[in-house]
């Protein structure tokens, strides 16, 4: 147990070292420049060259990103461009944001898809399975902007009482945080929901095709405690990992429906960071994202052995 | 407690907003915008505001972001101001004289204070003019013609002139970008984030991602405001913020989606959609560096197939006026001439005598102005039966400005913003090296026009030389104008007291909600 925390922690370093060296070389190699950006329209060459060297963005390439990664080995992950702030002080600010809408999302998306994939899956080939199907079909194919578009016009407004963006903390006030927090969840959670929905029904489908299930059902075992007992259990080790590739793709910030909702977390942050070139802000915020997909990943990796005993974590 | 502090500032600024009544958004939901929402505490004095975007930063002096202005324009000052018919008035000058030979002028200053309490003085202005001189910030340009600044005791200052500068109010005033900052606020290196200003209201907070919240100064010279509490909040896409505006979670915004801005003056109700001419123009240019556009035949042809007033229909769904000029129809500086009347055989000929046949012209725009995107299809579509292909390159912001820059570029749209004084129109853009000169115009004549215009005071004489250089220009097809755009924002029917001005400038401290 302690052995494999300390491999994949060993894993860790050098996927975020690589991550590193990629976001570096791909952000330099995007036309485009912080300091110009940042001048906008009234442009002056005197200016920019000045605003360069300060930024230290005037150095060569391979010394800027070796300071970089020894700033970055302390913890310092440099200041925006923009702002002046830290960078690890910009990430934490945005993460709570972050965390209650990816998690939140996926609650909603589970809710959903249980039940949905379950019940596809016993009455497989039949209308309910069909149904389930092509809706899901639908949700996995109409991109989560659009359906947040549309819960919008459907629900604010004039049409209806929830707000169509902004953010209020949990800790400040629950209450509000709830009403805000609502749709932008409904349009990631119906999209995780319609991936879910689908791989729930093949895991269960698989499980309910196998010995033990026949063997089961001819000892006079209830279907339903068959399919609760034995076939949940099995079919619950692969959905784990989607659930866990699903919520850690939501926790790395979902760009566009934050983009669109104006919900203050990660994705809204690199949005940001990518328009103005602000790269120490856009390196923090992948790296950040990295980490947390390694994180979750090694998570629900541990999870597996509470969920199958089989599983032996060594 | 503890927990709080986990998870951060950002709760914690929400947190303290809530406490003061500041958070209008919340609470309710009623749709009846915003006055009956918040219960007793007040919130009928607090405005919210859907802006487009989050500022860059708070330092006027540095920031180039409209969005930030939008928010600097209620917390500082200049020394004059231009009214809403863009006039200027004293502000933190309350009367100022000029030397008989025009080279020094004396300013008298306000008696008022900083929104820390700090008297405000002449030394204020000094600190602030030498500041944005000496560090070559992005509005040093307005200063090329000032010689010193200096205090005559605590309440006058003297600007010293190289040469007479007729529009010197203009370039001191017209433009938030030359604020005057407290050095205090500078040097404790605060004044990105908690800028101090002399203005109507101050930063009280700055949520980033979310809002930044303004308090009214109390002490402001122009009298305490009557909104108690400003929150403006970042809404980037134009149908949310409408669904804001009409769900009564925020009394003002400027981000509409334009093409329901005409049937929404219509029918829209709760709120009012304003449209006013701006002192805007866009426009689309020519790299002169390159071939064929060096030959003004081939920049001449393109501008007779090109039918602003289709442009206008498509790119701005009407909120515009097509203008072969500049300045727009309603300055006094406006000069009328529109000698490009589209003329397909025409521009066929003058393309033939320049020896061009099947050209392919790369046309930049950016999603940063969807409009030029828009108006670049209908450009391409109208140069088609020339026999010139346009290939249109839709960049990022980013990357637009820096092929400008490196004048990678056939050819562009874009605009210039906010301008007052017709040197803002001309000037930089079309003298020969200017600073935004990009497209590489040389025009000696033009030089000379520009040039004598900025040292001449008397209206009738400069607008005359305003007027020959922007004939010179137009014939040149140096800049291809446009159209000059409405600026246009909505606000809910419980808002007083407030005027869109055609400059863009918002200030909200003589409005109030009912």
């Amino acid at each position: 147990m302690l052995w494999i925390v300390g491999r994949r922690v060993a894993q860790l370093v050098i996927v975020l070292l690589g991550v590193t060296l990629v976001v570096f070389t791909l952000i330099h190699l995007v036309p485009g420049d912080p300091v110009r950006t940042a001048l906008g329209i009234r442009f002056n060459p005197a200016i920019y060259a000045a605003l360069r060297q300060r930024a230290g963005l005037d150095k060569p390439l391979v010394v800027q990103y070796f300071s970089y990664l020894g700033h970055a080995v302390t913890g310092d992950l440099g200041v925006s461009f923009q702002t002046g702030q830290p960078v690890t002080q910009i990430l934490f600010q945005r993460l709570p944001a972050t965390l209650s809408l990816a998690i939140t999302g996926m609650i909603i998306g589970v809710v959903i898809a249980l039940p949905l994939g379950v019940l596809a899956a016993v009455r497989h080939d039949t209308w309910v399975d069909s149904g389930a199907r092509v809706i899901s079909q639908l949700g996995v194919s109409v991109p989560d902007f659009f359906i947040g578009t549309l819960l919008i016009l459907a629900f604010t407004g004039t049409a209806g009482s929830l707000p169509p963006s902004g953010y209020v903390s949990l800790t400040a006030n629950p209450l509000e945080w709830g009403r805000h927090v609502l749709l932008p969840a409904l349009a990631v959670g119906l999209v995780a929901a319609s991936i879910l929905t689908r791989f729930i029904r093949t895991a269960v489908l698989d499980e309910l095709g196998r010995d033990y299930v026949r063997t089961a059902a001819a000892k006079g075992i209830p279907a339903r405690i068959v399919l609760r007992r034995h076939v949940m259990r099995n079919a619950f080790v692969p959905v784990l990992t989607v659930v866990g590739i699903q919520l850690a793709s939501l926790l790395g910030g979902v760009i566009v429906v934050e983009v669109l909702f104006a919900w203050p977390g990660l994705g809204l942050l690199t949005y940001q960071a990518v328009e103005q070139r602000d790269y120490p802000v856009l390196q923090g915020t992948v790296l950040l994202i990295a980490a947390i997909f390694i994180v979750v990943n090694l998570l629900v990796d541990l999870l597996y052995a509470v969920v199958d005993p089989r599983i032996s974590l060594r | 407690m503890r927990m709080r502090w986990i998870v951060g500032l950002g709760a914690l600024t929400v947190a303290l907003a809530a406490c003061s009544g500041g958070g209008s958004v919340n609470v309710g939901g009623t749709s009846s915008a915003g006055g009956t929402s918040g219960g007793a505490s007040g919130s009928g004095s607090t405005l919210s505001v859907a802006i487009s975007g989050e500022p860059d930063q708070l330092d006027p002096q540095k920031t180039s972001d409209y969005n930030s202005f939008e928010v600097l324009e209620n917390v500082f000052d200049t020394l004059v101001e231009p009214n809403a018919s863009l006039q200027m008035e004293p502000a933190l000058a309350t009367s100022w004289t000029t030397s008989p030979n025009q080279l020094t002028w004396t300013f008298t200053l306000r008696n008022t204070t900083w929104q820390d309490g700090t008297p405000f003085t002449s030394a204020d202005v000094v600190y602030s003019y030498d500041r944005i001189i000496d560090q070559k910030l992005p509005n040093a340009y307005r200063f090329a013609e000032v010689k010193s600044v200096t205090a005559d005791g605590a309440h006058k200052v003297v600007i010293n002139l190289k040469q007479p500068t007729p529009d010197l109010l203009n370039a001191i005033g017209g433009f938030m970008g030359v604020a005057i900052v407290e050095k205090k606020n500078v040097e404790s290196g605060q004044i990105g984030q908690h800028p101090v200003g002399t203005g109507p209201y101050q930063v009280v907070s700055w949520d980033h991602g979310l809002s930044i919240t303004l308090a009214a100064n109390p002490h402001y010279w122009g009298g305490a405001p009557k909104i108690k509490t400003i929150k403006y909040t970042f809404v980037s896409n134009p149908t949310v913020a409408l669904q804001d505006l009409e769900g009564g979670e925020v009394q003002w915004t400027d981000n509409l989606p334009p093409q329901q801005v005409q049937s929404l003056q219509k029918s829209a109700s709760g709120f009012t959609v304003k449209s006013v001419p701006s002192t805007d123009y866009w426009y689309m240019t020519l790299n002169e560096a390159r071939k064929p556009y060096n030959d003004v035949r081939v920049r001449q042809a393109i501008a007779y197939a090109i039918n602003p007033g289709a442009i206008v229909q498509a790119a701005t769904f009407g909120n515009a006026v097509a203008n072969e000029t500049a300045i727009p129809k309603t300055s006094q500086w406006y000069y009328d001439y529109s000698p490009y009347t589209p003329d397909l055989s025409k521009a066929k000929s003058l393309l033939a005598a320049a020896g061009v046949k099947n050209l392919t012209m790369n046309m930049m725009v950016t999603n940063e102005y969807p409009q030029t995107v828009t108006a670049a299809q209908v450009i391409a579509s109208e140069l088609q039966p020339l026999g010139i292909t346009v290939k249109i390159q839709t960049l990022d912001f980013a990357t637009w400005l820096s092929q400008e820059e490196n004048g990678d570029f056939d050819s562009f749209i874009l605009g210039w913003l906010g301008n007052l004084d017709p040197s803002d129109y001309y000037y930089a853009q079309q003298i020969t090296g200017g600073s935004f000169n990009f497209q590489k115009f040389n025009n000696p004549t033009v030089d000379q026009l520009l040039n004598q215009a900025q040292t001449t005071t008397a209206f009738a004489a400069r607008k005359s030389l305003y007027d020959q250089a922007a004939k010179i220009i137009v014939d040149q097809a140096s800049y291809i104008y446009l159209y000059n755009p409405d600026v246009i924002q909505a606000y809910s029917s419980d808002l007083h007291g407030y005027t869109v001005r055609p400059d863009r400038a918002v200030r909200f401290n003589d409005a109030w909600l009912s």
